[in-house]
């Protein structure tokens, strides 16, 4: 019986370890171990406690199921045509109340601490930072108080931090394994997850990530960002459908809001297809190319052209011109869906603006000057200006 | 070595019971027309046997796939998204419905439970003739499925993900699932009635093995919950056909409610898949360890147990879902509970092991496995359980790896375990015992490898049904497929010495291991009605009655010195 002595004993020590970590919360993210990755929430410390109970006591067990076996059919071991043994015992109540009464105990004490630290994980505080995320096939989207718009998620650090999160069409759940959070995006509800980080990340380069990379990299110039997944399987582009997650000291994080509310604003209107093009292309990239290549949407190259030729597009007709038709086509992508291609693509409304639309349209007319295959400028055109070098 | 002195029976005897012994089920009658339409439950269980073996080939095919799609971030056989998600939806489908539910009870059940009993068939021949051809028309709309488009909504089929897909094939394969359900409502059906019906003169509750309470467990789950799967597939069906929007949240629908629907069949099914492994080791470690099995009636009762709570653990799947906290807290709680008869198991089957006479054959092997599979399939199923953790681990790789090691390392090992213990009644002959045992510690290691490395894989953050990966995750995707294909070897080498023991196998003794029960009673095949006169029911476990014979190459029950059967006699039965 010491070995349950020995179990309960560490079980008592990791409960009490718990709840001394409750109180203090470390002083930077806790490193990654064989089973956990970074831990940089202030829940997680609770939650990989609470592995660590479990997994102990995991291991004890496995060590007491394999040892007994391989050491009883060592030991017990028969030939063919021995006599067998007749010494057994075929029961034996005291033991087996005794194996059953033990387990119930350690898995009671395993739910309490269990449900200790996940009381954490779901309530959120009073005084959090609202940020919505819309979830959409394959792209997410985060809204902040002031307007700003992102596709990778900025939080301030040192701040509970609440997203409000809701699904424009399948569900998808949020994951973001430093935190140690989780939760499903379920259209037509909203839920919540809650979070906070301690401890800033810096912020990416100014080069923006590839999404439509073959192999997802890390963030250019800084390692340090967590990453956030879809953990819900929502079609095509699930596996697609991961951003970073960059934690900002509270000074940065205002700055950078501010700058993201009003970073096409300050671009002139002829700039904009350059300048702000390339940035919106981005979160087109997973489903239309630049190079003709037909993907879940058709290419944008030649699109003017085609559209023009549409029965409803000219002078008097539905659309007058094909700018109309494309706006439309961002706003109520289900109004004329290009035939062969499913009616997937997900509403823009509120993401982007007047605009924001220009600048695509721009782009559309400009297209030879971009790289197919990065949406960016092209080498031999000056950035500034947009002319060639 | 010592040799029991028996009165010498000779070699194999050219009668049984006055009919020649090459009169025996298989041979019975012949052509194909007398296997197409036969009533027997022991061919109707050959021709589960072979499909559901069939199905295995192609589910373990798409997994080969899976895993060497995985071996690289990005693409690698296959550059198209689509095609991974709809070979992981296959293979999800197919291990499910097509294998690991009908696979034990279907099979091995429906051949050895009527012998067990000493019943000439089970209660029902018509319905179980019928319940097999349920699941042929299951696997043919399957197969149109695929030529209509396939399906790629995984094998949870989660709206409104499922009602929404542009793949063709998810009406008909939904179809499918629907009818297999049937099959298995009718298969559970007829083994309750045949358990309460047919048990011959003596053979309480408490002298049935525990094989047959496992399956009889079993089937109360297969007729209780099974039609909930019906339904829940019907308001699918009618939902994506005419849109009735039950689960659509723009109709005021909620796709909540169908995952709780889903999973309350769901998570009682996964008991259907266990509970019958569970009766198979049972019986391979009682007998192979020569003794009776150590606490009889708390494996009886566990399984019951197991059963009853299964029914009431469903929500444990939506942890994340958006379901209340205090639903959370008491699903956590009652799933707890279903550990405990499962712990009570281990540890009643270790303790038969204990001062047992361990006869190390290939099933026993399969059994041992089994142990050391389950136990952590089953410890793992508590960081699931455990509210906190499950959060971080839900829907990664980690759950991956705990429900392979409970339905493909637990259910499917006893499974295969039970095919080598019964192989030798079943048809007669005997496979290669070295090669068998090899075969078992290649699939044993291989299936480690693959995927202990997935719970790493898991609780590192890696998400399932993931075409594409971050770069960090890649050498444990290889060390997984590499796993994978040493299973393939191991899986491929027990087929070479299962069927090769129809070219060159001997021929197989009555009772090749030294059972107790009816099924090691009757000769090796069975002839085609079981037993010409009623057989005697002893005690099953009772293994003192049971001697080597090295002139049958097998055992022999000798009761002439059980007082049961001849009070004069002195018992020689161990001390109970
Ligand atoms: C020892 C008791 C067990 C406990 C406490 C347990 C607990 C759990 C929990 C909580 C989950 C949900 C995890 C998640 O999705 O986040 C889960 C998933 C699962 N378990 Fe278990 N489990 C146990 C044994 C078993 C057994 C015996 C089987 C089957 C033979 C099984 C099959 C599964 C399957 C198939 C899933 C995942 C289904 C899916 O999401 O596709 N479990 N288990
Ligand atoms: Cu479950």
């Amino acid at each position: 019986m010491s070995m349950t002595h020995q179990i309960l004993a560490h079980t008592a020590s990791q409960i009490s370890a718990l709840a001394a970590f409750a109180q203090t919360g470390a002083a930077e993210p806790t490193p990654p171990t064989f089973w956990m990755p970074v831990g940089a929430s202030t829940i997680s410390q609770g939650v990989d406690h609470t592995l660590d109970v479990i997994n102990w006591i995991c291991y004890v067990f496995f060590a007491l199921v394999v040892v007994l076996m391989v050491w009883f059919v060592v030991k017990y071991r028969h030939r063919t045509g021995d006599k067998f043994r007749t010494d057994y015992p075929t029961h034996n109540t005291p033991l087996e109340i005794t194996w059953s009464v033990i387990p119930t105990i350690i898995v009671i004490g395993i739910f309490v601490v269990g449900f200790r630290s996940y009381l954490d994980i779901y309530t959120a505080p009073k005084n959090a930072f609202d940020i919505k995320v819309t979830a959409q096939k394959w792209a997410w989207s985060f809204q902040y108080p002031n307007g700003a718009v992102s596709d990778d998620l900025y939080i301030p650090a040192g701040r509970p931090v609440r997203l409000v999160l809701r699904s424009s069409d399948v569900l998808h759940s949020l994951y973001i394994p430093d935190f140690r959070v989780k939760r499903d995006i379920v259209p037509g509800r909203y839920t919540y997850a809650w979070f906070q980080c301690d401890f800033p990340t810096g912020q990416p380069g100014k080069t923006p990530r590839d999404p439509n990379a073959k192999v997802v990299s890390g963030p250019e110039d800084d390692a340090q960002a967590h990453t956030l997944f879809c953990t819900e399987y929502c079609g095509t582009g699930h596996s697609k459908m991961n951003r970073y997650v960059y934690v900002l000291d509270e000074a940065s994080f205002g700055q950078w809001m501010t700058d993201q509310s009003q970073w096409m604003d300050k671009i002139p209107e002829e700039e904009l297809y350059f300048k702000a093009g390339p940035k919106i292309f981005a979160r087109c990239q997973q489903c239309h190319s630049l190079d003709g290549t037909v993907g879940i949407g058709p290419s944008w190259k030649g699109i003017i052209e085609r559209v023009k030729a549409y029965p409803i597009v000219g002078d008097g007709k539905e659309y007058g011109t094909w700018e109309d038709y494309i706006r439309t086509s961002i706003l109520v992508p289900g109004k004329y869906v290009v035939p062969t291609y499913g009616n997937v693509m997900p509403s823009f409304k509120g993401q982007l603006n007047d605009k924001a639309i220009d600048a695509v349209l721009g782009y559309m007319q400009q297209l030879e000057k971009f790289d197919t295959k990065t949406g960016k400028l092209k080498a031999e055109f000056d950035p500034a200006t947009g002319m060639k070098k | 070595m010592t040799t029991i002195q028996l009165p010498s029976p000779g070699a194999l005897p050219d009668t049984i019971e006055g009919r020649p012994a090459s009169d025996n089920y298989l041979t019975h009658t012949r052509g194909i027309l007398s296997w197409i339409f036969t009533l027997d439950h022991k061919r109707i269980g050959v021709m589960y046997m072979w499909s559901v073996l069939g199905a295995f080939l192609l589910g373990g095919t798409f997994a080969l796939l899976l895993r060497t799609e995985l071996l690289t971030p990005g693409p690698t056989i296959t550059d198209s998204a689509d095609t991974y998600n709809q070979w992981f939806t296959l293979h999800g489908a197919i291990m499910v419905f097509l294998v690991i539910i009908p696979s034990i009870p279907a099979a091995l059940g429906n051949i050895i439970l009527p012998i067990m009993l000493g019943a000439k068939d089970v209660a029902f021949p018509r319905l179980n003739l019928f319940s097999y051809y349920l699941w042929v028309t299951g696997a043919v709309l399957c197969v149109v499925s695929l030529a209509m488009g396939g399906f790629d909504t995984g094998w949870t089929f989660y709206t409104p993900y499922s009602t929404t897909t542009t793949a063709g094939g998810v009406i008909p394969v939904l179809t499918a699932a629907f009818v297999l359900g049937f099959s298995s409502i009718f298969t559970g059906l007829n083994f309750i009635v045949t358990v309460h019906k047919l048990r011959p003169p003596g053979m309480t509750w408490f002298r049935m093995p525990l094989f047959l309470w496992a399956i009889y467990a079993t089937a109360i789950i297969q007729v209780l919950a099974t039609p909930v799967l019906g339904i829940t597939l019907l308001l699918l069906i009618v939902e994506r056909t005419v849109n009735i929007g039950i689960f659509n949240p723009s109709m005021g629908g909620d796709p909540v409610l169908y995952q709780h629907f889903f999973w309350f069949y769901s998570h009682p099914a996964v008991y259907i898949m266990i509970l019958p492994a569970m009766g198979i080791i049972s019986e391979i470690i009682a007998i192979n360890s020569h003794r009776a099995i150590f606490g009889y009636r708390l494996i009886a009762f566990s399984s019951i147990a197991i059963a009853f709570f299964s029914f009431i653990v469903w929500g444990h799947h939506m942890f994340t879902s958006g379901q209340s906290a205090l639903m959370n807290t008491l699903f956590s709680a009652i799933s707890f509970s279903v550990a405990i008869p499962s712990a009570v198991k281990v540890f009643n089957w270790i303790a038969t092991l204990y001062k047992g006479s361990v006869s190390l054959t290939t099933p026993m092997w399969y059994a041992l496995s089994f142990l050391f599979l389950f136990t952590i399939g089953g410890l793992t199923g508590l960081h699931l359980a455990t509210l906190s953790t499950d959060v971080h681990l839900h829907d990664t790789y980690f759950v991956v790896a705990h429900f392979h090691y409970v339905m493909m390392g637990s259910a499917l090992i006893g499974m295969i375990g039970g095919l080598h213990h019964w192989w030798p009644k079943i048809f007669g002959r005997m496979y290669d015992e070295r090669l068998g045992t090899i075969a078992c510690w290649i699939i044993f290691i291989g299936f480690n490898v693959t995927f202990f490395t997935q719970f790493m894989l898991g609780s590192q953050g890696m998400p399932r049904r993931y075409y594409d990966y971050q770069p960090e995750f890649q050498v444990y995707h290889v060390i997984s497929t590499i796993g994978s294909y040493i299973m393939a070897v191991g899986f491929t080498l027990t087929a070479i010495s299962l069927f090769g023991s129809f070219f060159n196998g001997k021929k197989a003794p009555a009772n090749p291991w030294g059972g107790r029960s009816l099924e090691w009673q009757c000769a090796s095949p069975p002839p085609f009605d079981n037993f010409a006169k009623a057989p005697r029911v002893g005690d099953c476990y009772d293994f003192s009655v049971v001697h080597w014979d090295p002139k049958l190459g097998g055992y022999r029950v000798d009761e002439s010195n059980d007082p049961e059967v001849n009070p004069a006699a002195q018992g020689t039965k161990a001390a109970h």
